[in-house]
C-alpha cells in the first residue's frame, strides 16, 4: 500500500473528506476512526487484532495509573507526615507494575513479528557453532502495517501519563482514534498524544480552504516521490543490484542517490500526512527540517525523522542518563574527566542504548545494528573533538559561524550519512565492505558509464531540475518563509496559474508507467 | 542567575544567552551538552531535576531555567 | 456558493489543460482522425494505413508472447500485438473493430484465454483505471514529452508494436510436463455473453475476409486441459484453426529461464520461440507476401534497428 496511488490521492482522500463532512459535528470522530480502522483492514485484514489490543491496553492502563494516583491522593489526606513518603513509594510502586506490565504487553507484539526469526536464525548458528543438535523452526509471519510506529506511540501515551505529562483519557475512541488515524499509521510520524489527539476528535468541518491548503503539501509530496524518487530508482536498483560491473563513481553516484531517494520517498510520504491532516485542522508534527543542512550528525538526527529522534530522546535517552546509577556515575566521572567530558560518560552509555534501539527498530538484521552504532560513534566522536575543534579554528582564525564553514561542515556532514545509509541499504554488512572498496578502489569520472543504467539524458536533466528545485525550497523553508502563505496572498490568476503548473509538471515529468518502477514505501516495512 | 549564566557560557560559548530564547528549539543544545548542564545546575544549587522536567520549554532560554531551578528549590 | 463556483471553473479549465496536453503527446494527425480517445486507447492508428498484415488479439499474454519485430526480421511480415492488460471479449471486439477501420489484416489471431474471462468480474478498479487511461491519456503517453527534445526524426515511431519486452527472469517450480493436468482443478467455461462475442467476431472477420486463428502461448499458469479442450471444440464447431503451445505444440520451453514470473508469463527468450513459430506458420498459409524490399514499409527497418539496438 502506497499513499502515491492516483486511487488514494484522487479517489480515496475526496471521498473521505465527502463522507466525513455529510455527518454532524458530533459524529465526525467516530466517522474518521471507522475510515482508519478499515483502511487498516483493508491493509492488513485480521491483524487489525493486535491495533486493538495495542489500543485496549494503553487505554486500560491509563486508566489504572490514574486511578492510582486518586487513591494516593485520597491515601496522603489520611497519614502522618512521616509516613507519606512511604505512601507514596507504594503508589510509585504499583503504577510502575501495570506501566511495566503493559509495556511488556506491547513490545511482546513488536518482538513476535520483526524479531523473533532474527534471534532465532542467529540462536541456530550459535547452536550449530557448538554443535547442539537442535534447530528452532523459522516462521515467517506477516506484521501488522505500522506496528514500529503504532507501537511507539502507545507507549509513549502510557509513559506520559506515568510520568504526569498528561491526563489518562477516559475516552477510548479518543485513544483509538490517536493511535489509528490513517494517514499516519503507515509510515508515521509518531506523534504524541498531546499533538494530535485532541484536535483529531474534535471534528473539525474540511473547509475549502483547509482542503486547499492541504492538498498543496500533498501535491509537494507527489512531486518528491513521482519526479525524483521514482527515477533515482533506476539508478539505485541497477547498482545495488550488481555492483561489482560498475566503476567507483558509478557506485558512488548510487549510493548518494539511494540516500537522496530515501529523503524524497520518506518526506514525501510524510508530506501527505501532514497535508491530510491540515484539512481535518489535525497540526500533525513535522518529521523532517532540511536534514542535509544540518552542521554534525548530531544535528542531522534533529532534522531527519525528528519524530524518532525525540521518542528515543524523551523515552531512552534522559530516563537512562539520568537515572540514579547513571547520575553517581556522573558524579565520579566529573571529578576524574572534568565538566565537559565527566556527563560525557553516562550520556554516552545512554547514547548506546538510543542508538542500539534505533538500529534494532529499522529492522532486524546486523547490518542494521552497524547502522546504530555507527550513528552512535560518530555522534560520540563529534562531541569528543567538538572543544579541539573549536580551539584549532580558533587558532586558524576561521569563523565557525561563517557561510564558507557552515557548508563545508553540511558536506563533511553530509558524507558521514552517506555511509550510514550504504549499510542501512545493503543487503547485508559483508556486501556494504565490498561496495566500500569497490567504490574507492575502481574510482575514476567515467560519467558514460551513468547512462547506462536505464536513465537517458532527458531523465537527468529532469531529475537535475527537481532537485535544484527542491534545493531551493529547502533554503527557503530554513529561512522561515511558509511558500503556501506567500502563494495565498497573490491575485487569483497568479495562484491558479501556479496551481496548473505544478499538478501538470507532475502528470508529465512523474517517473510513472511503463519503463519506471515505484519505489515502495521503504518506512512502512520498519 | 549569574552562576547559571557562567555554567552556560562553558559548556557552549557562542550563544548570547541574555536574548536567546530558543536554546532548545534553535539547537543551541544538543542532548549531550543538556545532559552536562543538568548534572551542573544540579551540583550547583543543590536541586535534583526529574525526568519530566527536562522539556524544551524548561531549558529553551537561561530565565526559564532559572525559574525552573527556584521552583524546584521551593518544592523541596 | 461562490466558492464552489470557483472550485468548478478551476476544475473544468484544468480538464481542458489536460486535454490540449494530451493532443500534444499522441501523433497529432491522427488524434484529428480517430479523435484522442481512439488514439490513445488503440495504438496501432498510429500505424500507417493500410500497413499491417496480422492482428494478435489478447491479454498479457499476448504482448508477453508475441513480438512483431522478430516475425519481421525472419519473414518480412508486418504484425501488430493489439493487447491489453486483462483484456476481456468486449474490448477485444472494440479493438478489432477499430484496426480494421485502417488497417486490411490478412490473418487476426486471438489468444484464446480471454474466451474464459468473466466480462462482469473484472474488478471494480481495474474498470475503472481502463476507462481513466483512455479518457484521461496523459496517464499512458506523458514521458512521450521527450520526443520535443530530439532530433531523431523517427521518435514518433512505435518500435515495438504493441510488445513489452521483458528480460527479468524468475524460474518456474512447476512441473514441466503435468502443468495442464494440475491446473484442471479449477473449473472454467466459456460463457454466453463471450460466445455471441466471439460469434461476432467471426462474422466480422469473414465479411473482411480476414483468416481467423485460435491461438493458445505458453503459459503453466492461464492455460489447462479443459480449457484446451473447449477451445478445441469450439474451433471444430466453427471450422477454424487453433494453435497450441501448451500441448500439441512443443517449443521447448525451457521454465528455468524464459520466464518473468514463475511460470505465467514469458520473458524476450520465450517469446522469441512463439514468434519464430508463428512466423513459419504464417508462411505456410500462403498468405502473405515479404515486405522486405517494399518502400511503403521502409519505417519497419528503421524499427527493426532501434529494436535491435535494445536488445544488446
Amino acid at each position: 500500500m502506497s499513499f502515491f496511488n492516483p486511487v488514494f490521492a484522487f479517489a480515496f482522500i475526496p471521498f473521505v473528506v465527502i463522507i466525513y463532512n455529510l455527518f454532524p459535528k458530533k459524529l465526525r470522530a467516530g466517522v474518521l476512526l471507522a475510515i482508519s480502522l478499515l483502511f487498516f483492514a483493508f491493509v492488513s485484514k485480521w491483524l487489525i487484532i493486535y491495533l486493538l489490543l495495542s489500543i485496549i491496553s494503553v487505554y486500560v492502563t491509563g486508566i489504572s495509573i490514574s486511578k492510582l494516583e486518586e487513591k494516593k491522593k485520597e491515601a496522603l489526606k489520611t497519614v502522618e507526615k512521616e509516613e507519606k513518603k512511604s505512601v507514596k513509594a507504594s503508589y510509585k510502586r504499583k503504577e510502575k507494575f501495570v506501566l511495566v506490565l503493559c509495556i511488556i504487553f506491547n513490545v511482546t507484539f513488536l518482538f513476535f513479528f520483526k524479531y523473533l526469526n532474527f534471534f532465532a536464525v542467529n540462536a541456530n548458528l550459535l547452536m550449530d557453532y557448538f554443535k547442539i543438535g537442535h534447530r528452532i523452526t523459522i516462521v515467517k509471519h506477516v506484521a501488522p502495517i505500522g506496528i514500529s510506529f503504532y507501537t511507539l506511540e502507545a507507549l509513549s501515551y502510557v509513559l506520559d501519563i506515568y510520568y504526569g505529562k498528561i491526563e489518562a483519557d477516559k475516552n477510548i475512541l479518543r485513544v483509538a482514534l490517536y493511535l489509528a488515524f490513517f494517514p499516519q499509521v503507515l509510515e508515521g510520524p509518531i506523534a504524541r498524544y498531546s499533538d494530535t489527539a485532541k484536535s483529531l476528535y474534535e471534528g473539525n468541518k474540511v473547509t475549502f480552504e483547509s482542503f486547499n491548503y492541504g492538498y498543496q503539501r500533498i501535491l509537494y509530496g507527489f512531486a518528491k516521490k513521482l519526479i525524483i524518487a521514482d527515477r533515482l530508482n533506476i539508478i539505485v536498483k541497477s547498482v545495488f543490484e550488481d555492483f561489482n560491473s560498475y566503476n567507483g563513481f558509478t557506485v558512488f553516484i548510487g549510493v548518494a542517490a539511494y540516500m537522496i531517494m530515501l529523503y524524497m520517498e520518506f518526506s514525501g510520504t510524510i508530506d501527505i500526512v501532514i497535508g491530510i491532516g491540515e484539512m481535518f485542522g489535525v497540526k500533525v508534527p513535522e518529521n523532517f527540517r532540511q536534514p542535509f543542512f544540518a552542521k554534525n550528525v548530531s544535528d542531522f538526527w534533529t532534522r531527519w525523522h525528528i519524530s524518532l529522534g525525540l521518542w528515543f530522546k524523551d523515552y531512552i535517552f534522559y530516563p537512562v542518563s539520568l537515572s540514579k546509577s547513571m547520575k553517581n556515575l556522573t558524579g565520579k566521572a566529573k571529578k576524574k574527566l572534568g565538566n565537559h567530558y565527566g556527563p560525557l560518560v553516562s550520556g554516552s552509555v545512554a547514547l548506546l542504548a538510543v542508538w542500539l534501539l534505533n538500529g534494532l527498530w529499522h529492522g532486524a538484521g546486523w547490518h542494521y545494528i552497524f547502522f546504530g552504532l555507527y550513528h552512535f560513534f560518530m555522534i560520540l566522536m563529534g562531541n569528543i573533538f567538538d572543544p579541539s575543534v573549536a580551539k584549532v579554528c580558533e587558532k586558524l582564525h576561521i569563523d565557525r559561524h561563517k557561510k564558507g564553514y557552515r557548508i563545508f561542515q553540511s558536506v563533511k556532514m553530509t558524507f558521514w550519512v552517506f555511509i550510514g545509509e550504504l549499510f542501512f541499504r545493503a543487503p547485508s554488512l559483508t556486501v556494504a565492505f565490498a561496495m566500500l572498496r569497490r567504490m574507492f578502489d575502481t574510482f575514476s569520472f567515467r560519467v558514460g558509464e551513468l547512462f547506462t543504467l536505464g536513465m537517458d539524458r532527458k531523465d537527468y536533466v529532469v531529475l537535475m531540475i527537481g532537485l535544484v528545485g527542491i534545493f531551493i525550497m529547502g533554503i527557503v523553508h530554513e529561512k522561515g518563509i511558509n511558500v503556501r502563505e506567500e502563494i495565498s496572498k497573490k491575485k487569483l490568476v497568479t495562484r491558479w496559474a501556479i496551481l496548473y503548473a505544478f499538478i501538470l509538471v507532475i502528470l508529465i515529468f512523474g517517473a510513472y508507467g511503463q519503463g519506471y518502477v515505484p519505489v515502495d514505501p521503504i518506512y512502512a516495512d520498519f | 542567575m549569574e552562576e547559571l549564566i557562567e555554567i552556560l557560557e562553558e559548556l557552549q560559548p557562542d550563544v548570547d544567552y541574555e536574548t536567546v530564547d530558543d536554546l532548545v528549539d534553535g539547537r543551541y543544545l544538543d542532548s549531550l551538552t543538556i545532559l552536562s548542564l543538568i548534572s551542573e545546575i544540579e551540583d550547583a544549587f543543590d536541586v535534583e531535576i526529574p525526568t519530566v522536567e527536562i522539556i524544551p520549554a524548561n531549558f529553551n532560554s537561561a530565565a526559564k531555567m532559572w525559574e525552573l531551578i527556584t521552583r524546584l528549590q521551593e518544592e523541596d | 456558493m461562490k466558492k464552489a463556483i470557483k472550485g468548478i471553473i478551476f476544475a473544468l479549465i484544468f480538464c481542458i489543460m489536460v486535454e490540449a496536453i494530451s493532443v500534444a503527446l499522441l501523433p497529432w494527425e491522427k488524434v484529428k482522425k480517430y479523435g484522442l480517445y481512439n488514439t490513445s486507447a488503440y495504438e496501432i492508428v498510429a500505424e500507417k494505413d493500410d500497413s499491417v498484415d496480422v492482428i494478435f488479439l489478447g491479454d498479457s499474454l499476448v504482448y508477453s508472447s508475441i513480438s512483431p519485430m522478430e516475425i519481421w526480421d525472419g519473414y518480412g511480415y508486418t504484425c501488430y500485438d493489439c493487447a491489453q492488460p486483462a483484456q476481456i471479449m468486449p474490448y477485444a471486439y472494440d479493438y478489432l473493430k477499430v484496426a480494421i477501420d485502417s488497417q486490411h489484416p490478412k490473418i487476426v489471431f486471438i489468444e484464446a484465454n480471454i474466451l474464459f474471462r468473466d466480462p462482469q468480474k473484472l474488478p471494480l478498479y481495474k474498470k475503472i483505471a481502463y476507462r481513466i487511461v483512455n479518457y484521461i491519456p496523459i496517464f499512458k503517453y506523458h514521458s512521450n514529452w521527450k520526443k520535443y527534445f530530439t532530433h531523431d526524426k523517427n521518435s514518433w515511431l512505435n518500435v515495438n508494436k504493441g510488445y513489452i519486452y521483458i528480460t527479468g527472469i524468475k524460474a518456474s517450480k512447476k512441473d514441466p510436463f503435468n502443468y495442464m493436468d494440475v491446473n484442471d482443478e479449477v473449473e472454467v467455461s466459456i460463457l454466453p455473453e463471450n460466445k455471441e462475442c466471439f460469434d461476432d467476431m467471426v462474422s466480422m472477420c469473414e465479411e473482411n475476409n480476414i483468416k481467423l486463428v485460435l491461438l493458445a502461448v505458453p503459459s503453466q499458469k492461464s492455460w489447462s486441459r479443459s480449457k484446451y479442450n473447449m477451445v478445441k471444440e469450439l474451433a471444430n464447431e466453427k471450422d477454424i484453426e487453433f494453435i497450441d503451445f501448451n500441448l500439441d505444440n512443443d517449443l521447448e520451453i525451457d521454465w528455468a529461464t524464459e520466464t518473468k514470473d514463475k511460470g505465467n508469463h514469458l520473458n524476450y527468450w520465450g517469446a522469441k520461440k512463439v514468434s519464430d513459430f508463428l512466423g513459419e506458420y504464417m508462411e505456410s498459409t500462403g498468405l502473405l507476401e515479404d515486405h522486405k524490399n517494399d518502400p511503403y514499409y521502409k519505417s519497419w527497418h528503421t524499427a527493426y534497428s532501434i529494436y535491435k539496438e535494445k536488445l544488446k
